[in-house]
């Protein structure tokens, strides 16, 4: 009395969707990989060109030399060049960090949803033109509108040489404040154009610490009478200060690497840092990494130097002080959030 | 209230507040409105718009914007006619955009050298398409495609030597129609059946719109034209717009939208013809056809152009598109979709994740090197060629398509992918038929912007030693790129000042609005599939 069932149904997958399955996962998973490959590829090629380089230039005179003439002297000092991009980022720094710090408040705590929607894509637009398009508006703009103005140069004596006597010796002491003449390539220009380009790494990142700040903190205070300019400064910028330091160290991070901005507005003279004339470093010509990397790959010949070596050394260094940087911020985010509940 | 104990107190603190908040708004301002001040400046020098007659744009503004508005006005009254107008330029338009690319890119690389590496590309993944309709079921078909269409453009290149003898054969236009009007007929098909369902209908539309171009070509035979110009301007620019046109008329509900267009093009040649008959010229401007049709001449700043850095640079992100858009896409995918979170191989993935935002920072100007170490130190060949400084430009966009896909997949809501493992479907047949096609809209925007980003990149292609002195597009994959920032770049150092305030503003000009008109096919998209 058997009843004829056929054959006994299967809940298990047939093998070839199974393998199908497999493949698939398999192939997903090798075009992840390949980011990790691409890190590796960077950190290799430049540890092993660089090692290359020390090879033949001593490590030591790479750097801590003050002179870097790799066509002319043979010599490869880094030091100059981390002294331009320093002066650069210090001047974008000067410019985008207050900026873009007002631009985070005023979008998070201020300005209307329908406002914000129109601001917010706009200052992303400030990201989003060529680097190289800033290098020629630093140039052939803003270079000659700073250079019209009657405060390149200037002197004005602060101090006439006035004799005091100090311990029995007479000392004289005098004091010219002095602007020098702004040269066609100087990093004024150039800082101007890359504070310009990192205002919404500024301002987008703090303002999402801004928002994220809790209601129930801006409520209390406005419950104890603060006006709106209290809660602001007094309330959610402490609350979020991690966010808006961390967004600040990854602009720095990317004035750091900026390449063609700087090489087209600030020259390609490597230069140690003037002192105490601080204002030359900016009305001078000066040569960051980056500049003197695109300068070296477009010599056009480079004869039995070591310049393309060199150019894998300034590399690592730059991407150390990059990558630092970057760790730096995510670091300051992570171990200073004040976490609300 | 005015006259509290208090009152000079809140006086000041309202003062402050006010001026607390107009600093804010002027600091937001501020970038902005430099900016804005800087391209206007550029505008200002490429279009030199003081060098034009003043009656010249009292002509314009009353034949052609005044006319065009008040037409535009009326259509955008109703949806259904504003939807038509839309339409009607939108085919209009990308039509001769296409028509352009689809003439000058395989101009630059030879028309019979891209037939041939289309048919390897083609005929081996229609080949495992069919066996896997028509074959048993086999867990390799879908993956194998891919590979299918890697190895046969691989093939193409081994058998170059026969393939390309057998495809001289065919007269130039004959290659184009294969190019051009085939892919279009394809897609009228793919659109007709969508809407109309299967069925001999959209079969015949897509019949007709290659063999219309196809008579237009052998039409040249008889008739002193150019047939190649024909089949590509019939396939790309005339096909769409009578389709639209038909649809419109068709349809009735806003017929009325197809003036819109018609009034545009007629009163800005009616307009440009009165002006000339008045004696009323135009601004001298900088902006003219030889910028997209000539070479760079460092001797004489009015025949300078940017041609063939304009292609090499259409070339360099399209390639670049064609190789990091399916990478992206699979990464985030198996991020997303299939990476484990907890355990050891949990630690592992967020350890890529990770390593992915960590490569977003690293600066362009280091991708370079890469480059250079990778394609030129390491595998020995000469520096600045197309595929190694499209490839070394595709790593540094890589994790920006990575993370901008994985947002558009983390959007997709999880009922829908519950609902369809619920119907038995496996993880793949989930991500192929429910995660990717709501994704789709997001992972292109996220890649279009991406690939504009790129398009102005300059720092890496400059140090993998992409020459500044050329004077032809690229030939080929392996023939020496070129790029338009790297002109620009090279030509900032000319001395004649027609050069900085005017062929380089130029130049200028037509880099951020190659960037501008990416962004916008991105934007477009977004707001068409939004949901």
């Amino acid at each position: 009395m058997t009843e004829d069932k056929g054959p006994e149904p299967s809940f298990s997958r047939s093998s070839v969707a199974v393998r199908t399955e497999r493949a698939y996962r398999l192939l997903l998973a090798g075009c992840a990989l390949l980011t990790v490959v691409v890190t590796v590829g960077i950190v290799l090629t430049l540890v092993q060109n660089t090692a290359a380089f020390f090879l033949h230039v001593d490590p030591w005179s790479f750097l801590a030399g003050t002179q870097f003439a790799p066509f002319t002297a043979g010599t490869y000092g880094v030091l100059p060049l981390v002294s331009g991009t320093l002066v650069v980022t210090v001047g974008s720094a000067i410019i985008a960090l207050p900026i873009g710090l007002a631009a985070g408040i005023y979008l998070s705590e201020y300005a209307s949803p329908r406002t914000r929607a129109i601001l917010k894509p706009a200052l992303e637009v400030l990201a989003g033109v060529p680097t190289i398009v800033y290098g020629y508006f630093a140039l052939v703009y803003i270079t000659p509108a700073f250079q019209a103005l009657p405060i390149f140069p200037f002197s004005a004596q602060v101090l006439a040489p006035t004799t005091v006597a100090l311990g029995g010796t007479e000392h004289v002491i005098a004091y010219t404040f002095v602007v020098p003449p702004l040269r066609t390539f100087n990093a004024l220009s150039a800082s101007v154009v890359v504070g310009i380009m990192i205002i919404p790494m500024v301002s987008s990142i703090s303002e999402d610490a801004l928002s994220a700040v809790p209601d129930d903190l801006r409520d209390a205070a406005y419950g104890l009478g603060s006006t709106k300019f209290d809660v602001s400064t007094k309330v959610v910028v402490p609350a979020a200060v991690s966010g808006i330091i961390s967004s600040y160290v990854l602009a720095l991070s990317r004035a750091i690497g900026e390449t063609m901005a700087v090489t087209v507005a600030a020259g390609m003279s490597p230069q140690m840092p003037y002192f105490p004339d601080v204002l030359r470093n900016f009305t001078d010509s000066v040569q960051t990494m980056t500049a003197a990397m695109v300068q070296i790959a477009g010599a056009e010949s480079l004869g039995e130097t070591h310049a393309l070596d060199a150019m894998y050394a300034i590399g690592l260094t730059l991407f150390v002080m990059t990558f630092a940087f970057n760790v730096a911020s995510e670091w300051v985010r992570q171990r200073f959030r004040e976490v609300y509940e | 209230m005015a006259d509290g104990p208090f009152a000079a107190d809140r006086t000041r603190e309202q003062l402050r507040g006010a001026a607390f908040r107009l600093g804010l708004v002027v600091a937001t301002l501020l970038g902005i409105v430099s900016l804005a001040v800087l391209v206007a400046n550029v505008l200002k020098d490429a279009v030199q718009p003081a060098t034009a007659d003043p009656g010249w744009y009292a002509v314009v503004a009353l034949g052609f914007l005044l006319p065009t508005a008040v037409a535009a006005t009326a259509a955008r009254r109703r949806p259904a006619t504003w939807t038509v107008t839309r339409r009607a330029l939108g085919a209009l338009v990308g039509g001769l955009v296409l028509g352009a690319l689809a003439l000058v890119i395989p101009r630059a690389l030879d028309p019979y050298d891209v037939l041939v590496y289309a048919l390897g590309l083609v005929v081996p993944t229609a080949a495992v398409i069919a066996y896997d309709r028509v074959g048993p079921d086999s867990p390799w078909t879908g993956p194998a495609l891919p590979l299918a269409a890697v190895a046969g453009v691989a093939g193409a290149g081994l058998l170059y030597g026969p393939l390309r003898t057998a495809v001289d054969v065919l007269a130039v236009w004959v290659v184009y129609l294969l190019l051009v009007a085939l892919p279009v007929g394809a897609g009228v098909w793919a659109v007709a059946r969508r809407r109309f369902g299967a069925g001999r209908g959209p079969r015949a539309l897509g019949a007709a719109a290659v063999l219309v171009p196809g008579m237009a070509g052998l039409g040249g035979l008889f008739a002193p034209y150019d047939p190649v110009l024909a089949v590509v301007f019939v396939a790309t620019l005339a096909v769409p717009t009578v389709l639209v046109v038909a649809d419109a008329l068709r349809g009735r509900a806003g017929a009325a939208g197809l003036l819109v267009p018609v009034v545009a093009v007629g009163s800005a040649g009616a307009a440009l013809a009165v002006a000339d008959r008045l004696g009323l010229h135009g601004p001298e401007t900088w902006l003219t056809w030889t910028l997209l049709t000539e070479n760079f001449s460092t001797i004489s700043p009015e025949r300078a152009g940017y041609y063939p850095q304009i292609v090499g640079s259409i070339l360099l992100v399209g390639l670049m598109a064609v190789m990091v858009f399916p990478v992206g896409v699979a990464a985030a995918i198996y991020l997303e979709e299939y990476a484990p979170s907890t355990g050891l191989a949990g630690r592992l993935t967020q350890l890529v994740q990770v390593n992915i935002s960590n490569l977003a920072g690293v600066p362009s100007v280091v991708y370079g090197l890469l480059g250079l170490g990778l394609f030129v130190r390491l595998a020995g060949q000469p520096r600045g060629l197309l595929y190694a400084a499209s490839a070394t430009l595709g790593l540094l966009i890589l994790p920006i398509v990575i993370v901008s896909s994985q947002e558009a997949i983390r959007a997709v809501p999880d009922s829908h992918r519950e609902a369809s493992y619920g119907m038995g479907a496996s993880r793949w047949q989930t991500v192929r038929e429910v995660v990717l096609p709501s994704a789709l809209p997001g992972i292109l925007t996220g890649t279009i912007l991406a690939l504009g980003r790129a398009i102005g990149e300059t720092a890496p292609i400059l140090v993998i030693g992409v020459a500044t002195s050329v004077t032809s597009p690229p030939s080929g994959l392996f023939a020496k790129a070129t790029a338009l920032p790297l002109q620009i770049f090279a030509a900032r150092g000319e001395p004649d000042p027609a050069y900085r305030y005017g062929v380089l503003a130029a130049g200028v000009v037509v880099l951020l609005a190659l960037m501008l008109s990416m962004n916008a096919v991105a934007i477009v998209l977004r707001n068409r599939f939004q949901r």
